[in-house]
């Protein structure tokens, strides 16, 4: 990121332009990002996390950035991040990369407890998942992380949103409507059958290592393509990847990522919009990104930058992004959505009844929505 | 015999007490597989230790400009504070004039004034002054808040009035003014009083947390309880690098702590109870 | 009563003036704003376009059940740590009280924690409560389990979080109650102590009917300072549990800081905010009334 702010500044020198970057303390983004706007320290140009483009639309902190780059440009983006930053129509923010979800495997390990991983681009449905878990664990090899040591509430609503997608499933309806959405009985069946994992012991639900697949420990990682260059450059040949497991008949992947959006208060919105042009750019900025991350391109064109982006995994990172895609609800309420969800989810993975913690999610999530909107 | 038995027992009691503190400081020494291994035995590994944490912590939480601006924040808190709230705590005690009950009432009131309950319409209100952002903003957000409090006001007005009256009598012999009295009079005369609420501040705003919480709004003006909590909660989840930032954390404030712990009287803190 | 110093009127508020500015800007001020706010939709992002909703922020707040349970977790909380560390620190406090040097030790060892801050701890005790885990857990399992007791997920059962959250605020705050019990024990007399002695009366009826009247005000004092303290509950939770599980260590601070910068509520949170101060005020007002019941 530095290094690309030194070369952008680089190329300005003669306009006398240069950017400064700000980084925000990021744990608990949402909180933080809320707390500087709140302050107006907001700078020309923000990256924001994808499902909350909605809520600063819905304070009127963006402004449109569809004018600054061409009907071609626009097209060469992949859909699923044109559609992050939309907001009613209107394109309010527009990033580098996407993100993608993959259950890693160890081919070893898999091997070793009789397991055969699917062909490639193929999942496993929950019951295979389940029925190889359980075999792993037959012959005492740990089975999956599900990273529940993470302290944001973005991990769960992110890595397991898809299970409820996958299913036919809804977090929040599109007239706003949560409850008897998000408690729905598809929802409850789909985070009851998924806390067996944790209540058969094949992932730590209170796990201390972080990286228990990179340390050998586990067969499984369900985890993002942040951790494809690590577990590549210790696992080799060994590293499998393939689609998330899936409740009902398609596979969904989570995706959406970070974009930048021009605030409402920028000084001169054509000059920071030079900056949103250059880290959208294949050359530079997607491709210093994605070297660095081993995300999905944003472009289609950046592609041709890539030669390894054909295989796994990073072939099936753009397969998925491109086939199963599936953006997190767009709501000017998603920061609370996000925080009840993920309450739901580790309520549930320590035993929990789903249906209860659901109701709760669901009542809080809704009172917000209505509080909005004047209703009683 | 009985008293080596007694001491043995205080020994113990208070090592287990601190054992908290004593496996932190063990722990943030070892290698990262070791931390969480080899249950109570592991107090006494004390096989490859080494200081790579520290070194890690240091760079990833970017504890320099951390401790920096902590030590910048309670510095400011406690040389404004002293001033100002002496000033008012003597005015308030060797004064007559019309409306000091009334103010004295508003001390006493606010001393209960909780600062969670204030950390948002502050915030706004921080911000509409134009405190937010870079460094020096920053500092003053954290600083003017915070140094002047009821409480200290109220604490050395009551030592300001225990004071004898002929004090300030000579002073006004020799011809001193409000001022002079205030300061080369009054002041010295409650020192103990002042190094007290010198100590108790600096515990509590090197502890400080939700009021940086919020307005700390960019990495570079994070105060060092900031930079750690980030450092907990952010992936990959580093423990040795925690525990070494915990430490680092700790020991700038055990120091002046273990350099100012015989000024704090015990006697003074229950001046406050009456 | 006599003019005790010829000066100018002015000058009392010229010494007055810094403290009163910055009182009067950052917590008279952004206090009335709250209170107004709390009589408002007002959106934490938009805060101009605020509209005036009298008490509903109040009446809706109070009938919230997350909120009553913000109030009930924090309120037990108090309930596990005010009795527990009081009794805890006063006996401490009559143990190490004695003339000898190596005790000053001791009691600067109980006063440690103290000096650590909080965050510090918050982090440093979710590792002590990790889990068991493929042979890794942390230090108190690995404590009960050289006694024979099985290991606890602490921070993860709704019936243990709030427990083990009070449990390491009790260890961390007992070492300042006992200070002050011990300048309390200092301003008894030793005749006090000695009268009894002579009388013959045992340990016990020294402790209750020499000591304990003694010390009450001092006794008074703990308690309800440890109180208000207790409902100030936010960096443990927020660090070690999110307020979970279940909403288990939810506090009313968490609650009014999610619903500012989570749910951008600013109206809704003033209100929350001004019910925590009145249950303060309340609080303390209940500490004075007995601190004089005490004197008279």
């Amino acid at each position: 990121m530095r290094a690309m702010a030194a070369a952008f500044n680089r190329a300005h020198d003669e306009e006398g332009l240069a950017v400064h970057l700000t980084f925000f303390p990021d744990f608990q983004y949402t909180e933080k990002v809320s707390i500087a706007s709140a302050a107006h320290d907001l700078p020309d140009v923000l990256a924001l996390d994808g499902p909350t483009v909605a809520q600063f639309v819905d304070a009127d902190l963006l402004q449109p950035i569809a004018r600054y780059f061409t009907d071609e440009e626009l097209a060469d983006f992949a859909p699923t991040i044109r559609a992050q930053g939309t907001v009613d129509g209107t394109l309010y923010a527009l990033g580098a990369f996407d993100s993608a979800m993959v259950l890693y495997y160890d081919r070893d390990l898999l091997a070793q407890a009789g397991v055969t991983p699917p062909p490639d681009f193929n999942g496993w449905t929950w019951d295979e998942f389940l029925a190889a878990c359980a075999r792993l664990k037959a012959a005492s090899i740990d089975p999956v992380a599900m990273h529940m040591d993470d302290a944001g509430d973005e991990w769960y609503t992110y890595a397991f949103s898809p299970l409820i997608w996958s299913a036919g499933g809804r977090l929040i309806g599109d007239d706003g409507r949560v409850e008897g959405v998000l408690n729905a009985p598809g929802n409850v069946t789909v985070l009851r059958r998924w806390a067996e994992v944790f209540a058969r012991d094949y992932a730590a639900r209170a796990p201390i290592d972080p990286n228990p697949f990179g340390n050998g420990h586990t067969a499984l990682d369900w985890t993002g393509h942040w951790m494809a260059r690590s577990h590549l450059a210790v696992k080799g040949e060994r590293l499998g990847a393939m689609p998330l497991p899936r409740m009902g008949d398609r596979p969904v992947a989570a995706c959406g990522s970070w974009c930048w959006g021009l605030t409402r208060d920028a000084r001169s919105p054509d000059l920071a919009a030079l900056w949103l042009r250059w880290v959208t750019d294949p050359v530079r900025g997607i491709e210093p990104i994605i070297g660095a991350n081993g995300a999905v391109p944003a472009r289609r064109s950046a592609y041709a930058l890539f030669p390894d982006y054909h295989a796994p995994p990073f072939g099936l990172f753009r397969h998925l992004q491109e086939t199963a895609g599936h953006p997190r609800p767009r709501t000017p309420f998603y920061p609370t959505l996000t925080r009840h969800f993920a309450a739901a989810l580790r309520d549930t993975a320590h035993g929990a009844d789903p249906q209860e913690c659901l109701n709760r999610a669901a009542h809080q999530i809704q009172n917000r929505v209505n509080r909005h909107h004047g209703s009683p | 015999m009985k008293r080596i038995a007694g001491w043995l027992v205080a020994v113990v009691v208070a090592l287990g007490f601190l054992l908290p503190l004593l496996w932190m400081l063990h722990a943030s020494f070892r290698p990262e597989s070791a931390i969480f291994t080899g249950g109570l035995k592991s107090l006494f590994d004390f096989r490859g230790l080494h200081l790579e944490h520290y070194v890690a912590a240091w760079r990833r939480a970017a504890m320099g400009i951390g401790l920096l601006n902590s030590l910048l924040q309670v510095a400011g808190i406690l040389g404004l504070g002293l001033l100002f709230n002496s000033m008012a705590a003597f005015a308030l005690a060797r004064f007559d004039f019309p409306g000091r009950a009334g103010l004295f009432a508003l001390v006493i009131v606010l001393i209960i004034l909780p600062v969670e309950v204030l950390v948002v319409p502050l915030l706004l209100t921080v911000r509409d002054l134009g405190l937010v952002g870079g460094h020096g903003r920053t500092l003053a957000a954290l600083v003017l808040p915070f140094a002047v409090k009821a409480f200290n006001i109220y604490f050395l007005r009551q030592h300001f009035l225990a004071l004898p009256r002929d004090l300030e009598e000579a002073a006004i012999m020799d011809g001193a003014g409000p001022f002079r009295i205030y300061w080369s009079v009054g002041l010295p005369a409650i020192r103990p009083a002042l190094a007290t609420v010198l100590v108790l501040d600096m515990l509590t705003h090197w502890s400080d947390f939700i009021w940086p919480l919020v307005i700390c709004t960019r990495e570079e003006t994070r105060t060092v309880q900031i930079a750690l909590s980030n450092l907990f909660t952010q992936p990959p989840i580093q423990w040795g690098d925690i525990l070494a930032c915990a430490v680092m954390t700790t020991l700038p404030v055990l120091v002046v702590f273990r350099l100012a712990q015989r000024h704090i009287v015990a006697s003074q803190l229950t001046a406050g109870i009456k | 009563m006599k003019q005790r110093l010829t000066i100018p009127r002015i000058v009392p508020w010229l010494f007055l003036a810094p403290a009163l500015l910055l009182l009067g800007t950052f917590a008279l001020f952004p206090l009335l704003r709250g209170a107004w706010w709390s009589l408002t939709n007002a959106d934490l992002l938009r805060t101009d376009a605020a509209v005036w909703t009298g008490a509903a922020n109040y009446s809706e707040l109070l009938s919230d059940p997350r909120f009553r349970r913000a109030f009930f977790n924090t309120a037990c909380f108090a309930l596990m740590v005010v009795p527990v560390q009081a009794t805890l620190a006063f006996f401490l406090a009559l143990w190490v009280n004695r003339p000898e040097r190596y005790w000053r030790w001791l009691r600067t060892a109980f006063f440690l924690p103290i000096i650590v801050s909080m965050p510090v701890l918050a982090v440093l005790w979710t590792m002590l409560y990790q889990p068991l885990r493929g042979g890794q857990t942390g230090l108190i399992n690995a404590l009960i389990g050289s006694i024979g007791l099985p290991a606890q997920e602490w921070l993860q059962q709704p019936h243990l979080a709030l427990p083990a959250i009070a449990f390491m605020s009790v260890w961390q705050g007992v070492g300042f109650q006992m200070m002050i019990f011990l300048a309390g024990l200092q301003s008894l007399s030793r005749a006090q102590l000695e009268a009894a002695r002579i009388d013959g009366a045992g340990a016990f009826q020294r402790l209750r009917h020499v000591i304990l009247p003694a010390m009450r005000p001092s006794i008074i004092f703990v308690m309800t300072a440890t109180l208000i303290l207790s409902f100030r509950l936010f960096a443990q939770p927020y660090l070690m549990t999110r307020g979970g599980p279940e909403d288990a260590t939810l506090s009313i601070i968490q609650f009014i800081y999610e619903t500012t910068f989570l749910g951008r509520e600013l109206g809704r949170a003033s209100a929350g905010a001004m019910l925590f101060l009145l249950l303060v005020a309340g609080l303390a007002l209940l500490q004075r009334a007995f601190a004089r019941e005490v004197r008279s």
